[in-house]
């Protein structure tokens, strides 16, 4: 009988040990991912992209964290990441990325930054470090710019009187004061003589009088009118009722949105003659908006624009970091897809949410794997971000 | 009288039989998916400490019955005026000073209008925090340096050690510990816990006990605050958001029962607070998904309680 049992037990040992043998032959590479929003839209598009095609097109294995909105949250994460032996994290949250860079390169472990950029003297700091890969995203200069557009793309169409719903510019968060300020930018360099916002007019200075106010000024500039402004996510009775104030202002053509868009003034702009713009992404939801009236204008993220970044981050990790010829990271701007009728974003959204044909498919992506790729060569394909562009590169 | 059984005694060391299972299920699961085990320690304290410090101080308002709400826009507070503090002078010791006293004057403020109004503590926490978390706004705002307030990593990276956290973790609970155990303020908070009516009518100054336990408390959430600022020196509006929860949580998963009272003790905060850093660590190496993860640890949690809840059930109300 004991003998028995140790044959057995010899027997169990010997078929677990084979059993591991293939796993450990393909044993995917781990790789964390840093979330700081993981039910919204835009992030589910992100997390679908990876997990339904980037996953199954390469030997990758996601793990995701939860939502986070702490520099704490953020550092546990990372430690539960490393934890599980992921080779490299992909960051889509910002609290503070400087100890996230720090904290991977301490470990060891690949770190690169989707959909955001470092700031000039992050950069600088870090541009060095062995295990960061870099950051492909929209600068403060591009959400400037898509701001800017937004507003110029209203003020162009001959609409004098607008609104502006500025999201998190109370709790100065940086991306929506830049798109804000790149809006009051537009209106003051089209307001005709004299347009100014509260006496200033150079870009820098408007950028810090939001910062310094946490809030945005109504009244004329030049020719335009900002007739109404409101700020936050307070999601009380209060704040909803500004937000119907400011869809029911008299004379009012347009809302400008920082984002959130069609979440907070949606219902209230729903069947007005007033135009809704704002800055989200490519989604269901976003389409449904678009086709209803109720959104007039998207300039959005797009899910499978963080698949340049993926692959940056696979070189890494497979030896093969891009770098530029003074050895430094990744520091790639990538901007927006703008949609301004329901046909052109139909057909973004068809492509950008597609898990057997995507924008950056493993075709596209596959150029620029192999070992020995250029910074130059990759900087080249990430600014060709618009739709047009990446349909040419498919051909 | 008769000597208890090995059945009886369970729910008793229930939730540290608890710990001692998600230990070992800890180190099996690291052996299986071949996780980093010894980083994932150090990760666990890291991740428990200031849950731990701040619920272990908590456990004298929750042992007179009582209930504060406010703990982590207290703790946010202290941190943001810490970190404030420090950005203005560059010293460590004013950082930690402004958070313990920051959090001390909290506390009294809490106690003393629970005190003059006649109000259970836990109706002026609930205001306090709407009040604490408009000001985290403020402090920021006041700042001017966007939506954070940072305290350069450099200068506080050499006490982001392991042995620091542990020495002022160690520390707090013995003091706790002294207070709770050995001087008639901890008989006198069980007292009340468990029967406040008869407590009165002892003569027991339920007012000046609950200031004094706004006082311990606070000190814990002062000591928490300033480990906030060692660990991720960059604080935001959310920053401490969830403490409030995780106290709560860590103090009921260690065994000792939310209405206060007799059976209060000081080691159950600090017992949950590691099994939920275990718990955390396990969910993890599994990436099962938050969604599942959430779930299970929601299950492990109901278990345990249900253990070591299990001697009451049944029998009279403790209060």
């Amino acid at each position: 009988m004991k003998n028995m049992k140790r044959i057995l037990s010899l027997a169990l040992c010997l078929m677990l040990a084979l059993a591991c043998i293939p796993a450990l032959a393909d044993a995917p590479v781990k790789i964390g991912v840093l979330v700081a929003d993981a039910t919204g839209a835009e992030a589910l598009a992100f997390r679908a992209y990876y997990e339904h095609y980037i996953a199954k097109a390469y030997n990758v294995e996601f793990i995701y964290s939860e939502e986070l909105n702490t520099a704490d949250g953020e550092k546990n994460a990372i430690d539960n990441f490393i934890v599980n032996n992921c080779k490299a994290i992909i960051s889509f949250s910002s609290v503070d990325r400087p100890a996230q860079i720090e904290q991977c390169d301490a470990a060891g472990i690949y770190y690169a930054v989707a959909t955001g950029t470092l700031t000039a003297e992050e950069y600088e700091e870090f541009k060095d470090y062995e295990y960061y890969v870099g950051a492909i995203g929209p600068s403060l200069d591009t959400e400037f710019r898509v701001g800017y557009d937004m507003a110029a793309y209203y003020i162009d169409q001959g609409m004098t009187k607008f609104g502006i719903f500025g999201g998190a510019v109370p709790y100065r968060t940086d991306m929506h004061i830049y798109r804000a300020a790149g809006m009051l930018c537009a209106m003051i360099d089209k307001g005709g003589e004299g347009a100014a916002y509260q006496g200033v007019t150079d870009p820098g200075a408007v950028i810090g009088m939001i910062y310094g106010t946490g809030s945005i000024e109504t009244g004329k500039i030049g020719s335009l009118e900002l007739m109404a402004y409101v700020g936050g996510y307070d999601f009380d009775d209060a704040w909803f009722g500004k937000l119907a104030q400011m869809a029911g202002t008299e004379g009012i053509e347009a809302i400008l949105t920082v984002g959130s868009g069609v979440d907070v003034l949606g219902s209230f702009v729903s069947g007005s003659n007033v135009k809704l713009a704002t800055v989200d992404s490519f989604t269901a939801a976003m389409g449904e908006a678009m086709n209803s009236g109720i959104i007039d204008y998207v300039a959005g993220k797009f899910a499978t624009s963080i698949g340049p970044i993926f692959v940056a981050t696979l070189n890494a990790v497979n030896g093969q970091p891009i770098r530029d010829n003074d050895g430094n990271a990744l520091a790639l701007d990538q901007g927006y897809w703008v949609a301004t009728d329901a046909e052109q974003f139909a057909q973004y959204y068809a492509v950008d949410s597609s898990s057997e044909d995507p924008a950056y498919s493993k075709a596209i992506l596959d150029t620029y794997v192999p070992a020995g790729v250029s910074y130059d060569d990759f900087a080249a394909f990430i600014a060709q971000y618009s739709f047009d562009e990446i349909a040419a590169l498919k051909k | 009288m008769g000597k208890q059984t090995w059945k009886e005694r369970i729910p008793a060391f229930a939730s540290v039989l608890g710990l001692l299972v998600l230990i070992a299920a800890y180190y099996i699961v690291g052996a299986v998916r071949d996780a980093n085990v010894a980083y994932g320690l150090k990760a666990i304290v890291n991740q428990s400490v200031v849950v731990a410090l701040v619920a272990t101080g908590a456990v004298f308002i929750y042992t007179l019955g009582s209930f504060d709400i406010s703990l982590g826009a207290a703790t946010g507070v202290s941190a943001l005026l810490g970190a404030m503090a420090y950005n203005a002078t560059g010293s460590l010791v004013i950082m930690f000073l402004v958070c313990v006293g920051v959090a001390v004057v909290l506390g009294f403020i809490n106690s003393s209008l629970a005190s003059v109004f006649n109000l259970p503590i836990f109706v002026t926490t609930v205001a306090m925090m709407s009040v604490l978390s408009a000001f985290m706004l403020i402090l920021i705002g006041w700042n001017g340096a966007g939506d954070t307030v940072k305290v350069k990593a450099r200068d506080v990276r050499p006490l982001d050690n392991i042995p620091f956290k542990v020495f002022i973790l160690v520390s707090y609970i013995a003091l706790c510990w002294f207070i709770f155990t050995l001087l008639p303020t901890g008989r006198e908070a069980k007292f009340i816990g468990g029967s406040p009516v008869c407590a009165r009518l002892s003569g027991i100054n339920e007012k000046k006990l609950g200031i004094i336990a706004s006082l311990i408390s606070a000190v814990g959430i002062g000591l928490g605050a300033f480990l906030t600022i060692i660990y991720a020196p960059t604080l935001t509006k959310d920053t401490a958001s969830s403490i409030g929860m995780d106290v709560i949580i860590a103090i009921v998963f260690g065994g000792m029962p939310v209405s206060g009272g007799p059976r209060s003790r000081i080691l159950s905060a600090v017992v949950g607070a590691f099994s939920m850093g275990f718990m955390t660590q396990i969910m993890s190496m599994l990436n099962l998904g938050s969604g599942y993860g959430q779930m299970i640890k929601a299950a492990i949690f109901l278990l345990v309680v249900f253990i070591a809840l299990g001697s009451q059930r049944g029998k009279l109300l403790t209060r």
